[in-house]
């Protein structure tokens, strides 16, 4: 059987809008995950026991437990205890929740990165507690961390594709829908394959260049 | 009439799943292991067109979400070659490429870990490529590698999840057949994933005691 791609044409359209859909979804879980894995980092760094456990626990759990299986928890227990969610909004939730789990794990290495000697001539200089940490940690810990950050956002990326276990049409759910219609399931998935590599290769390489260009300044030039 | 309560028989069903899920962990694991080790030693021999060919091949299946290399195994490959696979197969063939992929980073950048004085030292003392590479870079690349692999080994537990989508009664599957069958997401789901946590952490407490041993030689003893 010949490699064919003619009968997919006229789906091109649809499969562009669940790369929308996807792109969306990673962004928002992205946004979330940011302000999730930040707070986390702060809490695994600080010197309250009681916050450190609580931040450790929240980790352990998130990234060992299948992303399908916290999914499908949220997705039919949640109607259960709290408000009804969307799908889509259930899955953006998901991906925040386990992406935070990860992001907490870079930034908290960045933070554990810095040189005690400037936190300690901030102390020195009178500033507060929420000026050291706005102005100095955070600054410095996220700009280190842009790379692994890429990362992060790669897997969050291809964690996305298990979103259409929960009936959300993104890339990978158009696409079941596409080769069950043209019966060719293989021409789909290959070229799925392909776009899925082409969305995260662009991203390490995005992530790659900011993180040099933030990083231009450092002594022995960017690592 | 309807059978909404836990049985009994509910346990042996969680067991089964929890068989197959574990089944298909270690099988995949072995063929991953054995297939990703024989990639990265095309690369040390620097095969010709064999070694960039592993590269692009590893690069591929790093940089794609595994539900989709799932459906291309599954439902693409049938319509290529004309034959059936069984969801197990497809899963045995999937999980174990993508295992393979990871492991062959790890054991490349492992190698690479060996300084380059060694192989020249032992080329001058007249050992043969493969002599090298069993006495002289094995050795200390095991060592080095066995961290990254152990994260590895947690991340492809985790992955296993996935195969319940084409249909394998794993853990995962039994989870959402007793979710629809009693309504009880909630306790479901908190099971699920209590087990695969356990097993997660099962898994890190036997790579943390191998590791020591395998770093026992090296480690400090004292004068």
């Amino acid at each position: 059987m010949p490699f064919d791609l003619t009968s997919i044409t006229p789906y091109l359209g649809d499969l562009a809008a669940g790369a929308r859909l996807t792109a969306l979804a990673c962004l928002l879980a992205l946004a979330g995950g940011l302000a999730i894995g930040i707070v986390v980092a702060l809490m695994r760094t600080a010197a309250l026991p009681l916050a450190r456990r609580v931040a450790e626990f929240y980790v352990d759990v998130f990234r060992n437990v299948p992303f399908i299986v916290q999914l499908f928890f949220l997705f039919y227990g949640l109607p259960e205890i709290g408000p009804e969610l969307s799908p889509f909004n259930t899955g953006v939730l998901g991906l925040a929740l386990a992406g935070g789990a990860f992001t907490s794990d870079v930034i908290r290495s960045g933070i554990l990165a810095l040189e005690p000697g400037v936190l300690e001539a901030a102390q020195v200089s009178g500033l507060s507690r929420l000026t050291i940490y706005r102005r100095i940690v955070l600054p410095m810990a996220l700009r280190t961390s842009i790379r692994p950050l890429g990362a992060v956002f790669v897997n969050l990326i291809l964690t996305s594709s298990i979103l259409s276990a929960i009936t959300i049409n993104e890339l990978t759910g158009v696409a079941k829908i596409v080769a069950s219609d043209t019966f060719q399931p293989f021409e789909v998935y290959a070229l799925l394959l392909l776009a899925y590599f082409a969305m995260t290769t662009l991203v390490s390489l995005a992530a790659g260049a900011l993180h040099r260009r933030l990083n231009r300044h450092l002594q022995g030039g960017p690592v | 009439m309807r059978y909404s309560g836990f049985t009994w028989h509910d346990v042996v069903v969680l067991l089964q799943g929890l068989g197959v899920s574990v089944g298909l962990f270690l099988a995949t694991t072995i063929i991953g292991l054995a297939l990703g080790l024989a990639w990265a030693t095309v690369r040390y021999y620097r095969t010709p067109v064999l070694a960039p060919l592993v590269a692009a091949l590893a690069e591929l299946l790093k940089n794609s979400p595994v539900l989709v290399q799932l459906f291309l195994v599954f439902f693409g490959l049938p319509v290529l070659l004309g034959a059936d696979l069984t969801p197990v197969e497809a899963a045995l063939i999937t999980l174990s490429g993508n295992t393979a992929a990871f492991v062959y980073v790890i054991a490349t950048s492992s190698i690479e870990s060996v300084g380059h004085e060694q192989l020249e030292t032992a080329r001058v003392f007249g050992l043969s490529r493969w002599q090298t590479l069993r006495r002289v870079v094995a050795p200390q690349a095991a060592a080095f590698g066995f961290g990254p692999l152990t994260g590895l080994l947690i991340n492809q537990l985790q992955v296993t999840s996935l195969i319940s989508v084409i249909g394998v009664v794993d853990l995962t599957k039994v989870g959402a057949i007793l979710n629809v069958r009693t309504l009880e997401p909630f306790l479901v789901w908190s099971v699920i994933g209590v087990l695969y946590y356990l097993m997660a952490r099962l898994i890190a407490r036997v790579c943390a005691r191998a590791e020591t041993r395998l770093r026992a030689h090296s480690e400090w003893k004292g004068l």
